[in-house]
């Protein structure tokens, strides 16, 4: 219930009601009898600042009629008392209690010394047939009083349906600043995400222009190399030979390339015949196709099959390169596309291991100098979206990587902790670490050490990838790492 | 006469492979040599140093395992036996600072970018050979049927011999 504050902005109280029955008129009638009735002197009574005349909730025998100074009235809510305002000369308290026998509903201390008439039922009798005259007054007074406390009541109902609509419209109102809020934070999210994103382009154009170029390449080559080759294939004695050597370059090894430059050198007398760009290759084969390289080469006549049988080892090696090609294209598209996934409404089980290997693989280009110790134990499955956790492998190993300039050690782990029920993740890396000032506010949105402009990001990575965490009922800490480097430790639960 | 080497840096064997593929028809004239990494290629240009030979062209990827291609272009423009070596950065991602950096640097020659077309690949390294040539060979009629013929005549006529 809210009761009005000091005399209440009601305008029902008429003025007619009040020339009819006047307060003033009454107080000062009162006072001119006192001093001739022994009766209304014996009610006298007088109290000083902050006495208590009625107190809530105790029974009552008492009407006072305030003659002088002024009474407060206090009502005691559930948890919170209300000041309902003061109460001067010609005013009632225990009013009601002393009417109906009820508790007394509101506390009632003196706010400056205060004179009283105090009528007990006995008495308040007596000045009835005594004084008729000013009873009249009394009783018109009494119900003047009680019909203001109506329409203070009435008053207060239309205050309250009032106040209920204004809330009404507040409450609507921050139902609409909240909704605008979250629209504003996932703009900030996804233009976060759009800055991973870019990031993640450019290396993707790395990584997938790289086996591209060897792809068109090697294929142009192997079509005109594979057309030679069955052109002059019948001046071999057999065409075993140069099947034997396709195979031989399907599956080189990679030689080093120090090592190949001092064999060329030594193989350039054997084989003084043949172009350079043909004892290159001689140079990275194994000793038995040297050999039997050797049986052509003393006789210059014989070059032609020497070369066809170099260009059949080539042609091996283009076929090796569109192999390794399109299979390292494959596994980049299916990673992107796993990595890229969506993330539905709903959770599901996964492995966040593979979220962790996809990433790694789709960040290769930032990782060509770093050494990456992976040390991913078997973890249950947990309940998760695969995607935005994804996100949050992203931002720190790109912080990672930032943090040591693209080259240092990178190290993830991960386990399961049974005493609690938790599997963690570790990231860690050996770059300068981080100072222990900044670690308290490194997840707060828009912290950044990186300067402006310079960079992708809005400085939100990690208040995102603390959010997600946080979304999966995980949690997110960072501390030193023995080489002085940072490390963060995730946790989620298992059953979420 | 001393050889006038074409490096090749690149960390993808099958990339490497390509490359120099596609630049063979210059190796009667410049051999060529493959390094898989920034440390690799330092060990090759100085053993050609010390064969008594030069290096006429670099074509460098940037983003390797080590140092990055940039790094390199830059350390050889500081070094007096690859000053004037023409240097070319052949990638399929350098950041503008870093591309920057190897213009100011390292007066990066050339960029081309993967995947690349060969006949655009072999004309830019061609141009670029002609024109280390012409800077320092004085005999440039042995390299009128390989390099850019137009230029090295009108080089020829400039320093009169002909």
């Amino acid at each position: 219930m809210n009761y009005p504050k000091k005399h209440s902005a009601l305008h029902l109280t008429e003025e007619s009601t009040r020339s009819l029955y006047d307060k003033d008129t009454f107080v000062q009638n009162i006072n001119q009898l006192i001093t001739e009735s022994e009766l209304l002197k014996s009610l006298l009574k007088t109290f000083e600042e902050g006495d208590v005349l009625l107190e809530e909730g105790m029974p009552n025998k008492t009407l006072y009629v305030v003659l002088e100074g002024e009474v407060s009235q206090h009502k005691d809510g559930e948890d919170i008392t209300a000041d309902t305002g003061l109460l001067g000369p010609g005013e009632f308290c225990g009013l009601l209690s002393f009417q109906t026998g009820e508790p007394i509903f509101i506390t009632i201390k003196a706010q400056s010394r205060v004179k009283t008439l105090a009528f007990d039922h006995n008495n308040f009798e007596l000045f009835y047939t005594k004084y008729p005259e000013i009873s009249r007054t009394l009783h018109g007074l009494i119900f003047a009083n009680l019909a203001e406390r109506y329409r203070n009541m009435l008053g207060l109902h239309l205050e309250v349906a009032k106040l209920t609509r204004e809330l009404e419209k507040e409450k609507n109102h921050l139902r609409k600043v909240i909704k605008e809020l979250e629209r504003t934070r996932n703009a900030y999210i996804s233009q976060e995400k759009m800055a991973t994103l870019g990031e993640l382009t450019a290396g993707l154009a790395h990584e997938i222009n790289n086996p591209a170029s060897a792809l068109l390449r090697s294929v142009d080559y192997l079509s005109q190399n594979l057309s030679q080759l069955i052109e002059s294939s019948a001046k071999l004695p057999s065409s075993w030979e140069i099947r034997y050597f396709f195979e031989a370059g399907l599956s080189r090894e990679y030689a080093d390339s120090v090592e190949q430059r001092e064999r060329m050198k030594k193989l350039a007398g054997v084989f003084s015949h043949i172009q350079r760009s043909k004892l290159r290759l001689v140079a990275e084969m194994n000793d038995d196709l040297i050999k039997r390289l050797m049986q052509y080469s003393s006789k210059k006549s014989q070059q032609e099959l020497l070369n066809l049988l170099i260009d059949a080892y080539q042609s091996g090696l283009f076929l090796n390169g569109i192999r390794i090609s399109t299979g390292r294209i494959e596994f980049l598209v299916k990673s992107l596309k796993s990595y890229s996934r969506q993330s539905g409404k709903n959770p599901e089980l996964a492995d966040i291991r593979n979220g962790i290997r996809e990433t790694l693989q789709i960040l290769g280009h930032r990782l060509k100098s770093v050494k990456v110790h992976l040390d991913l134990e078997e973890i249950p499955e947990i309940n998760c979206f695969v995607g935005e956790l994804n996100q949050v492998w992203t931002n720190l190993i790109i912080n990672a990587c930032d943090a040591m300039k693209d080259s240092g050690n990178l190290y993830i782990s991960c386990g399961v902790n049974t005493t609690n029920a938790q599997v963690w993740v570790e990231v860690a890396d050996d770059g300068p670490g981080v100072p222990d000032k900044i670690k308290k506010k490194i997840f707060n949105p828009s912290f950044t050490t990186k300067t402006a402009g310079g960079d992708f990001g809005l400085g939100i990575g990690l208040a995102i990838t603390q959010g997600v965490i946080e979304k999966h009922q995980g949690s997110i800490s960072i501390n030193d790492s023995e080489g002085g480097g940072a490390k963060f430790l995730i946790t989620f639960p298992i059953d979420v | 006469m001393s050889d006038i080497y074409i490096i090749c840096v690149e960390d993808e064997a099958q990339v490497l492979d390509v490359v120099i593929r596609d630049l063979e028809q210059l190796e009667e004239f410049f051999p060529i040599e493959g390094a898989a990494s920034a440390s690799d290629a330092r060990k090759l240009i100085n053993e050609i140093k010390e064969e008594g030979n030069r290096i006429g062209l670099i074509l460098c990827d940037h983003i390797m395992p080590g140092d990055k291609g940039v790094d390199l272009l830059i350390e050889m423009q500081k070094d007096e036996f690859t000053h004037s070596t023409r240097k070319i950065l052949l990638t399929g991602q350098a950041g503008l600072d870093d591309t920057i950096q190897a213009v100011n640097k390292a007066r990066l020659n050339q960029y081309v970018s993967k995947p690349w077309k060969k006949e655009e690949l072999l004309q830019i390294v061609i141009d670029e050979l002609t024109d280390y040539v012409i800077e320092t060979e004085d005999e440039l009629l042995p390299y009128l049927s390989v390099l850019n013929q137009e230029k090295l005549q009108e080089a020829i006529r400039a320093k009169g011999f002909i």
